[in-house]
């Protein structure tokens, strides 16, 4: 059981050398180690300097295959007029891209320029040659797809957009429609989860579905779908109402207190309400409402379950303000407002060479001033209409919205409508096949990263390239350097090898640099109560429950509960269709893989036994799903563990999948089914907003 | 003679079958089915519901059933280690190994022949197997019987020292 300088030992039985990486499959972003043996990886396991010591998930294992997959993308390729794909050369490629962009710039303007990406660091490259200097402020990450509203509601309530949890020191854990053991997070927290669950901490998972995480908890609350914010205005109902909040932190540390006591109190968000709306009865909330007030330190959080609904931002809000009144933040066991590790840009662009913007971002122009990222599945109308602006050329990093998002048939009237659609991958995505020029991408074995981790205090990773780029992939940094050429501004990313410019974003770390390509990481010190002396990121520099922002912004200052937006069942359409991730995949870009594949090859939509047997479905029967907008067949599976009423589907197959030999014709695709529909504050993407009526074929 | 094998912690696993993977990263030259497998059951009505998740490779038996089944010898156990490991060489792929374990370890290779758990031979003792390496939650843990038992040990005070009250605990503890 001695774990000491293991990386040695292995490299002598596999005549291997370790080479540290970041695993990229999923956005918790762990550090690894890679060991590599005539430039193949040979084996892949954490980084035993870092928190999550040498695991890995089942991803992150698997992933090794990425390292040799002969379906990547090697070539840069154009889309000729029959609509084939042509190999061409880098040079040309960047050539047409590059007088494409000038064009745009000069008819519509560079706001016409949109980039997405997905969370690569390296993407700080496309920032500075997108945003700062072509001028386009439309440059954004998966947000709305993904996290945008915990994050907006941490930046309201903490001034934070992603907190970390300390579980290990935590004594009652709630966690709402999150589901760290299942799809996975941050390895070193979902290993401290389990052994602060086997110390006896209270886990208390709420979500319909009966999910990894609610296997291991005390107390599994299966919940209407949609109203969590209810249950979380009721326990901060019943704390102020029995004065439990910790009223010296609420003195010294919250805004607006009094107001929200009022506010819930006004509003009659009591437990008695919320059993009829929740569905979980009055006592049970009251108990859990009290044992959470008492217990400390304490931790609530939310995730994916929530943020899928058009409430899911207020729901996140309520959460939050009960950490807020009862003083479990910033502390051990609590939600940690986590301090980034001092890094550099990598390149330095004078102040007068940065481009200003003469319209907002698009975000801001559709209405959403708040939100983190770009609501992408507003973009067709952006294209198609030209509403606020007109939209003339998409850039897609290592996303796959023809995969991901709502809608997918409006996804592809949008790209057929485009000036430009270039797709940067290392698979040849449903996007890439629908974009005019494809550009082939380094995997994460192939290229170096520095990075903040999600460790909770400063933690910087430094990947570095293990074996050769395949075929003629490049890193993204170099496809950057090689467009900024071509785009008049090679003056600016000039750097011999990733060294270079490595060696400067991590000059001002307190590490040298030969240490820090040893290890892998560099960790900082982690520091509790920061809010004590720097106070919180906020306007009012303290905790908000009352948001000035938001009531600046014209939403409502404290968390609401409100149903209006909600897509509910109805009699034709009597099921609520939820959407989750699988254990064994990540998004849409795992399904390639072997190890994978073998483990699950198709997703499914899942249904309780009550309503299986009500509808004459068994396990594995092909079911139809029909919304409103379309229907799907797909493979079902019955299920004890969900809530009647309900159907979850698992995303990420299907679309015939054509990006490699493995993921063809795999599983059904559930996008076509969902509408575009969007958190009214956070501007996120609404998957759980779907209703259908279920048949068996 | 010493005796290593597994610890498996149920309360730990949560059924993400990271560890059958790692057994067939690391294992990969020699390996054509899978040697370790998680299982999950459940059982019960909604919302009363429990359930499990085993991963299992090769116990590595003190007195091993598949060696005794053996009728080619080709089972041994390591008197260093207590491993259990087959010579392919002799194995015929009869399957009475799997007729005697308790635990379905012994599997049909694609070469006809029986391939199970080799403890990650190649790896020294000491360190840990790839199985338990990976694991995200370490479930796994492997040793000397002996430190395993007390490992188990310790764990269970480490819990009693966080039950607030009384000093004395009688029986089994609730959850």
């Amino acid at each position: 059981m001695n774990q000491q300088s293991t990386r040695q030992i292995i490299n002598e039985i596999r005549g291997t050398r370790v080479v540290p990486g970041v695993c990229i499959v999923c956005p918790w972003h762990c550090p690894t180690e890679v060991f590599v043996r005539d430039n193949n990886v040979v084996y892949v396991r954490g980084n035993e300097n870092a928190p999550n010591r040498t695991t890995r998930c089942v991803k992150g294992i698997s992933s090794i295959h990425l390292s040799r997959d002969p379906d990547r993308l090697l070539h840069p390729m154009k889309k000729g007029k029959n609509g084939n794909f042509k190999v061409i050369s880098w040079e040309d490629a960047f050539s047409v891209i590059a007088e494409k962009l000038q064009k745009i710039k000069e008819k519509y303007g560079p706001e016409a320029v949109a980039y997405l990406w997905h969370l690569d660091s390296n993407e700080v490259f496309s920032q500075q040659l997108f945003v700062q200097l072509y001028g386009t402020p439309n440059w954004s990450g998966h947000g709305a797809a993904c996290d945008q509203s915990r994050r907006l509601a941490g930046l309201v309530t903490y001034g934070h957009p992603l907190p970390t949890k300390d579980y290990e020191n935590s004594r009652f854990i709630m966690l709402w429609g999150e589901d760290p053991l299942g799809p996975n997070q941050s390895l070193h927290e979902n290993r401290e989860l389990v052994e602060a669950v086997k110390r006896n901490a209270k886990l208390v998972v709420v979500d319909p579905y009966r999910s990894r995480t609610a296997e291991k908890a005390h107390v599994w609350l299966p919940i209407n779908p949609g109203t969590d914010g209810a249950l979380a205005l009721a326990m901060a109902h019943r704390i102020i109402e029995t004065g439990a909040q910790d009223a010296e932190f609420c003195e010294n540390y919250v805004y607006g207190f009094d107001a929200f006591a009022e506010h819930v109190k006004a509003n009659g968000y009591t437990p008695q309400w919320a059993e009829g709306v929740t569905g979980i009865r009055a006592e049970t909330i009251i108990e859990l409402a009290d044992e959470f007030a008492q217990t400390k330190p304490a931790v609530m959080d939310g995730l994916k379950g929530i943020v899928n609904y058009s409430n899911g931002f207020q729901a996140l809000r309520a959460i939050f303000c009960l950490n807020a009144i009862t003083g479990n933040i910033d502390g051990p066991g609590c939600l940690i407002l986590k301090e980034a590790g001092p890094l550099l840009p990598p390149i330095e662009i004078p102040e007068e060479e940065i481009a200003v913007p003469e319209r907002p971002n698009i975000s801001t122009a559709m209405g959403y001033p708040l939100a983190p990222d770009i609501p992408s599945q507003l973009l067709p109308k952006a294209v198609l209409e030209g509403d606020p602006y007109p939209v003339r050329a998409l850039f897609f990093h290592i996303v796959n919205p023809a995969m991901s998002d709502p809608n997918t048939l409006l996804f592809k009237r949008m790209m057929a409508e485009l000036d430009l659609s270039v797709t940067i991958d290392v698979y040849m995505s449903e996007t890439a096949q629908l974009s005019d020029i494809v550009l082939p991408e380094a995997s994460m074995f192939e290229r170096a990263e520095v990075r903040e981790s999600l460790w909770s205090g400063p933690q910087v990773i430094l990947s570095q390239p293990a074996i050769p780029c395949l075929g003629d992939s490049k890193p993204l940094y170099e496809i950057m350097k090689g467009l900024a050429q071509k785009m008049g501004f090679g003056r600016f990313f000039q750097w011999e090898t990733w060294e270079d410019w490595a060696k400067y974003v991590t000059s001002f770390l307190p590490v040298s640099f030969e240490e820090l390509k040893e290890k892998g990481v560099w960790q900082g010190e982690l520091r509790y109560h920061k809010y004590r002396e720097e106070g919180f990121q906020t306007s009012t520099g303290r905790a908000e429950v009352y948001s000035e922002l938001l009531a600046e912004s014209g939403y409502d200052p404290m968390p609401v509960y409100e149903e209006d937006h909600r897509v509910k069942p109805d009699s034709e359409y009597p099921f609520q269709l939820i959407n989750a991730k699988m254990q064994n995949h990540c998004g849409t870009h795992t399904q390639n893989n072997p190890y994978l594949m073998e483990i699950e090859s198709e997703n499914w939509a899942e249904i309780s036994v009550r309503d299986a047997r009500e509808l004459g479905i068994s396990d594995g029967d092909r079911i139809e799903l029909t919304s409103p907008i379309g229907s799907v067949t797909i493979a079902a599976r019955v299920k004890e563990g969900l809530k009647p009423g309900i159907v979850r589907v698992l995303h990420g197959h299907g679309f015939g999948r054509t990006m490699g030999s493995i993921a063809r014709g795999k599983g059904s695709h559930v996008n076509p089914i969902f509408d575009s529909q969007v958190n009214p504050v956070s501007g996120g993407i609404g998957y759980n907003e779907c209703k259908v009526r279920v048949k068996k074929v | 003679m010493s005796q290593y094998g597994f610890y498996f912690d149920k309360e730990k696993c949560v059924g993400c079958r990271a560890c059958e993977v790692a057994c067939q990263v690391w294992n990969g030259s020699n390996q054509t089915v899978k040697w370790r497998n998680v299982t999950t059951l459940t059982r019960g009505q909604f919302p009363e519901i429990t359930g499990v998740n085993v991963s299992m490779a090769c116990m590595h038996c003190g007195d091993a059933p598949c060696k005794k089944a053996c009728p080619r010898q080709a089972i041994s156990k390591s008197e260093e280690t207590g491993a259990v490991t087959v010579d392919q060489s002799k194995c015929v792929g009869c399957m009475l190994c799997l007729w005697a374990c308790p635990f379905g370890a012994p599997k049909m290779s694609t070469k006809g022949r029986m391939e199970k758990c080799n403890f990650c031979q190649e790896r020294p003792m000491g360190i840990k197997r790839a199985c338990e390496e990976i694991c995200p939650t370490q479930a796994i843990v492997s040793g000397l019987i002996d430190e395993l038992a007390n490992f188990s040990k310790k764990n269970v005070a480490d819990r009693l020292s966080y039950t607030e009250g009384g000093g004395v605990v009688l029986g089994h503890e609730g959850t």
